[in-house]
């Protein structure tokens, strides 16, 4: 059983608002035990200028040949490019089978416009959502424990976004070069108005990473 | 066992397709890609409204104060009764034009044939009582508040309802259906106010397509060149008051509405438009609830559905903002009293 994992990734995409866009993630997690583990992650979107900060916990029950994992996530993202901030707490739980994967939570979410030339705050500057559920299901074509896989995964959220039902789906794949390395990519379509069953094209993104453990 | 699990796909997929009321309600293909692109509506609605207008409509409110009515949601089939009520009330009132927020109709042919009937009925109407016909096809201002010697055709008397697309309006090829009515889903109206002190003040009406949960590249352009900005050379907005229309909800009043609202960049993107607009107020529908905020220094209303089967009972269901003479806005709700017939059994 390994005690740390760090993973990195780059991604490249097109967004409606922003245009094309490159980015950089990391992420680190620490397994105090086999179920209990922190973790961290940061990433920044050039072009698009959107920055982020995540932290979160989780408790892993295992059942049978399967896992029962439970999230607690705190998300910061900063738009820069319209001075808005964005808090996001997030709790969910995630089952993870043999060839399917499921995740369903509750976030919340709160955003202010700020200026950096006049005062931070202002009464009628900030947002608190109402709760928004999060739900998302993935299906690989190999068992979980397969050197490589591919799947599909479809989902109202991503690692640092959280939408009002707005989805995005897309194809993953993996494969294990040892036992330490594995690569890691994603394809992604974000589409907007899906809910409204006019899904319109929004953002398309690409993203390859490394995961290394020890 | 997988087996299994894909023939328990395979038959909730030939339930889904099979129900007729689900399909009347759900367009399921939809969610995955839209049959209409929010890309070809913007080309069409610049080149219709260029030729049509010269880019712009114009409005006079010759008084100095003026009025108009906002409803959301119609969703008319067979029965236009709210529709009618709606345009009716605008007329009785004197509203200077009455702006509908998009989801007028549910796609189908029939309900469009309904709608346009109703809205060549509402012209009838309006045109009775706001001009004298002076010869064939000859009409001009009634009581003189307006210079006599502008005759216009009936085609060149622009009716003053003007309507945004909805989602409803056309995920099943709708578009062509509204657009053969209503032409264009994208532009702008300026509104002329001869204020008592002899002044002219210009009031700046934005009508925005978010029916696809999206502005798209093409309105995002067009905004981020200026083209909507309205201001002198040296900088100072032409504007008094700009006035927002779209059928998207910005804001999400309660937990449990499913509808798509716009995406997180394009949300943050908008409302940074809109305080850089300086506008009033931004009028929304989709999520058939009210809600209402101010947010950096803009109000955003959302409509509540006026459409009888999501709302059988009397209630309040528009919208009326009121500009007096000196500048003073405020807004009403306007009460809807039609309900549909009850259905034999």
């Amino acid at each position: 059983m390994h005690k740390n994992e760090i993973i990195t990734d780059i991604t490249a995409g097109y967004n409606v608002i922003t245009g094309m866009f490159v980015g950089q993630a990391a992420f680190f997690t620490h397994h105090f035990t086999d179920r209990w583990s922190i973790s961290g992650s940061e990433q920044y979107q050039f072009m698009k200028n959107v920055g982020s900060l995540d932290f979160w916990g989780t408790y892993r029950l295992p059942l049978k040949r399967t896992n029962l994992y439970f999230d607690a996530h705190l998300v910061d993202n900063m738009f820069y490019p319209w001075q808005t901030n964005e808090f996001i707490a997030n709790a969910s739980a995630y089952f993870e089978g043999n060839y399917m994967d499921f995740r369903f939570g509750m976030s919340f979410i709160m955003y202010h416009k700020y200026d950096v030339k006049k005062e931070y705050y202002f009464t009628d500057r900030s947002y608190i959502e109402p709760p928004t559920l999060i739900v998302g299901l993935g299906v690989n074509i190999r068992p979980r424990n397969h050197p490589w896989n591919v799947g599909f995964f479809i989902r109202n959220y991503d690692q640092f976004f959280y939408e009002n039902w707005n989805i995005n789906l897309g194809v993953r794949a993996h494969a294990r070069i040892n036992d330490q390395l594995k690569i890691i990519s994603e394809l992604t379509a974000r589409p907007a108005g899906s809910m409204s069953q006019l899904a319109t094209r929004y953002e398309v993104s690409y993203n390859l990473g490394v995961k290394y453990v020890w | 066992m997988k087996t299994r699990i894909f023939l328990l796909l395979a038959l909730a997929c030939v339930l889904a397709s099979s129900c007729e009321k689900l399909q009347e309600k759900i367009n399921l293909p939809g969610i995955f890609i839209a049959n209409t692109a929010v890309e070809d509506r913007m080309q069409m609605s610049e080149l219709y409204y260029k030729k049509m207008y010269d880019d712009k409509v114009w409005l006079v409110a010759p008084d100095g104060g003026y009025s108009f009515l906002v409803g959301a949601d119609s969703h008319v089939t067979t029965d236009p009764g709210r529709m009618d009520e709606m345009l009716a009330n605008g007329l009785e009132h004197g509203d200077l034009f009455y702006a509908h927020l998009g989801d007028i109709a549910d796609t189908k042919a029939e309900y469009y044939v309904t709608l346009d009937s109703l809205i060549k009925v509402a012209k009838h109407r309006y045109v009775d009582a706001k001009f004298d016909e002076i010869g064939d096809n000859q009409y001009i201002y009634k009581g003189g508040t307006e210079d006599p010697s502008i005759i216009f055709s009936y085609d060149e008397i622009v009716y003053p309802f003007f309507p945004v697309v909805g989602n409803h309006d056309i995920t099943r090829n709708g578009w062509a259906l509204w657009s053969n009515i209503f032409h264009s889903s994208f532009y702008e109206i300026d509104v002329v106010v001869f204020l008592d002190n002899g002044e002219v003040a210009f009031d700046h009406l934005i009508f925005l397509d978010s029916a696809s949960g999206t502005l798209g590249r093409t309105q995002i352009d067009f905004i981020e060149k200026g083209v909507l900005d309205g201001k002198y050379d040296d900088g100072t907005s032409i504007y008094r008051y700009t006035f927002v229309f779209t059928h998207t909800n910005i804001f999400h009043p309660q937990f449990n509405e499913f509808a798509s609202t716009f995406p997180r960049e394009e949300t943050f993107f908008l409302l940074d438009q809109f305080e850089k607009w300086k506008v009033t107020c931004v009028f929304c529908g989709h999520v058939h609830t009210w809600d209402e905020r101010n947010f950096n220094g803009v109000h955003y209303l959302t409509l509540d559905s006026m459409c009888e089967a999501n709302n059988p009972n009397p209630g309040d269901y528009l919208v009326r903002l009121n500009i007096d003479k000196d500048g003073g806005i405020d807004y009403e709700k306007v009460r809807m009293n039609y309900t549909p017939p009850k259905k034999k059994k």
